[in-house]
């Protein structure tokens, strides 16, 4: 199968540090890719120099048929840095939540700003994205008023308005109070059978065990596995993936 | 049987109801007395320029005796300043605001001559002193061949010092913006333009607004030294004018100070009210 999502020869220096180091990597379309690995290892650089929020020091990114070389500059540079983002959606771990606009004017705010979409068009759009995360009958009010998984399902909404074909979440539960977790995995998991290809750095095991076709598992800028999660938390084969393993086994952030 | 009994609520008041309560009379009691201060304080200066004589113990005081005469025939003259003055602090505000705005924005910039332009800016206009500023568009200019009216002297001069000094709070009023905020928008493909007209810059307005309401204030106050030039026939002159020529500086300066305190007072009503209204929800 043709892969949605083509990395090769992707590689990022900040500064003097080397994070990325020759990563390449092909998702196929409707799967589902847990990255795990300690902090510092990349997972999240890699994650954003898919859609460039970081911009790959050199190597290239194609997502669903658009290619982008990382490490230039430019108006055809920028113009298809701009059809990538199109192509993909983003949930941060901080929400991000536009605090100055109600949950449903967020949602919308990229079909109507970014693609022209006429506003009761968007917001029917956004009412049935927002119905999918379950958040419809808080679209009137304002970010400051909703619980973190609440926000991060609205953040997942604003993601799946935009229509992506693409979903990248950097650590969506990380910021989250341990009861409000669930919701929002839940959440993910339902646009996961969806049939959404999706890319997810994350610490919950228990979701990549239960939800990922792969899990990729990162240290020190390079992919050390690349398995399915039932191989991989039955026989890890790198000393390092062991490590993590036992760390959240025994209940360690 | 007394009627005229209280009836007694169902239930005793919790422990935490009551200590609530307390709470609450002392505060309210604070409030009431400091009002009763401002009341005395009022009467007192009012009684000070009240022109009595009063003898205590033999010794004979009098108070400072304001001819109401003059203030009586004065009093629509010097009030016609009223409108002047409000007219050169909106047209000065305004002017800031875009100047402070785009200084903001030039001190973010990358680009360095912007950037430079920005900071040598600021650094000009507050680094000389406003009064001579005034002059300069007033009295420098015409040399060069370049007359301004004085109400235009005025506010261009106003409006570039506050538009240094207000740069500042427009600044920080960017960069309380987090930077996940552009990042989420960029995600979702908004360009810089985008972003920063639709998700930055109406944070960064609704911060900056209670700061600009106070520089407003200060503002009307400043708009007096206008009246240096001679050609804006706003409170301050119209005040000095008739002061001067009757030798009745006192009784014109005190009207022209009670219609100051009074605007300033009515403007800090309106702001406070602002405040209240930005701060609630939705943040």
């Amino acid at each position: 199968m043709v892969p949605i999502v083509n990395i090769s020869n992707l590689d990022k220096y900040f500064g003097r540090l080397h994070v990325l180091k020759n990563i390449s990597l092909d998702v196929a379309p409707r799967e589902v890719v847990c990255i795990i690995g300690r902090s510092g290892s990349g997972k999240s650089t890699l994650l954003r120099c898919i859609n460039f929020l970081e911009e790959p020091s050199a190597g290239v990114i194609e997502v669903d048929g658009v290619k982008v070389e990382g490490g230039e500059k430019g108006r055809e540079h920028r113009q298809l840095v701009h059809d990538i983002r199109l192509k993909t959606g983003m949930v941060f771990q901080e929400f991000n939540l536009f605090p100055h606009m109600s949950v449903l004017d967020n949602v919308i705010e990229g079909p109507v700003t970014v693609k022209g979409m006429d506003r009761t068009k968007a917001r029917e759009l956004g009412e049935m994205n927002l119905d999918r995360v379950g958040m419809l009958f808080k679209k009137d009010e304002y970010p400051n008023r909703l619980s973190g998984g609440q926000k991060q399902r609205v953040a997942i909404a604003r993601a799946l308005t935009m229509e992506p074909r693409v979903m990248l979440f950097d650590e969506p539960t990380s910021a989250l109070d341990p009861e409000l977790i669930g919701e929002v995995l839940n959440v993910m998991k339902k646009v996961a059978q969806e049939g959404m290809t999706m890319l997810v750095v994350t610490h919950e095991m228990g979701f990549a065990r239960e939800v990922a076709d792969r899990v990729l598992v990162m240290a020190d800028g390079e992919i050390i596995e690349d398995r399915t999660p039932t191989d991989l938390f039955a026989s890890p084969k790198d000393p390092r993936t062991q490590a993590l393993i036992d760390r959240y086994r025994s209940g360690g952030g | 049987m007394n009627i005229f009994a209280k009836k007694q609520p169902d239930t005793p008041k919790s422990q935490a109801e009551l200590i609530y309560d307390a709470f609450q009379r002392k505060e309210r009691q604070f409030r009431g007395n400091v009002a009763l201060s401002w009341i005395f304080l009022l009467l007192f200066l009012v009684f000070l320029f009240s022109g009595q004589e009063l003898t205590i113990g033999g010794i004979t005081f009098s108070t400072i005796k304001i001819d109401r005469t003059f203030i009586g025939e004065n009093m629509v003259f010097i009030a016609g300043g009223l409108a002047e003055t409000i007219k050169i602090s909106l047209l000065s505000i305004t002017l800031a605001t875009i100047l402070a705005l785009l200084a903001a924005l030039g001190r973010l910039s990358t680009v360095p001559p912007i950037y430079a332009l920005s900071t040598f800016y600021v650094s000009l206009i507050r680094g000389t002193p406003l009064y001579l500023q005034i002059f300069f568009f007033f009295l420098a200019l015409p040399q060069l061949g370049i007359v301004l009216p004085g109400l235009w002297a005025g506010v261009i001069a106003l409006g570039l010092n506050y538009g240094a000094y207000m740069s500042e709070i427009f600044r920080a009023g960017l960069s309380s913006v987090g930077k996940g905020q552009r990042e989420a928008a960029m995600a979702i493909g908004m360009t810089p333009g985008q972003t920063m007209l639709r998700i930055v810059l109406p944070q960064a307005l609704r911060f900056a607004i209670p700061p600009t309401g106070n520089e407003f204030i200060a503002m009307t106050k400043d708009s007096a030294l206008v009246a240096a030039t001679g050609f804006v026939h706003e409170l301050m002159w119209r005040a000095t004018k008739v002061g001067r020529a009757q030798f009745h500086n006192l009784e014109a300066l005190i009207m022209a100070a009670i219609f100051y305190w009074v605007m300033t007072l009515l403007l800090t009503a309106i702001q406070s009210r602002v405040e209240n209204r930005l701060s609630k929800g939705d943040r």
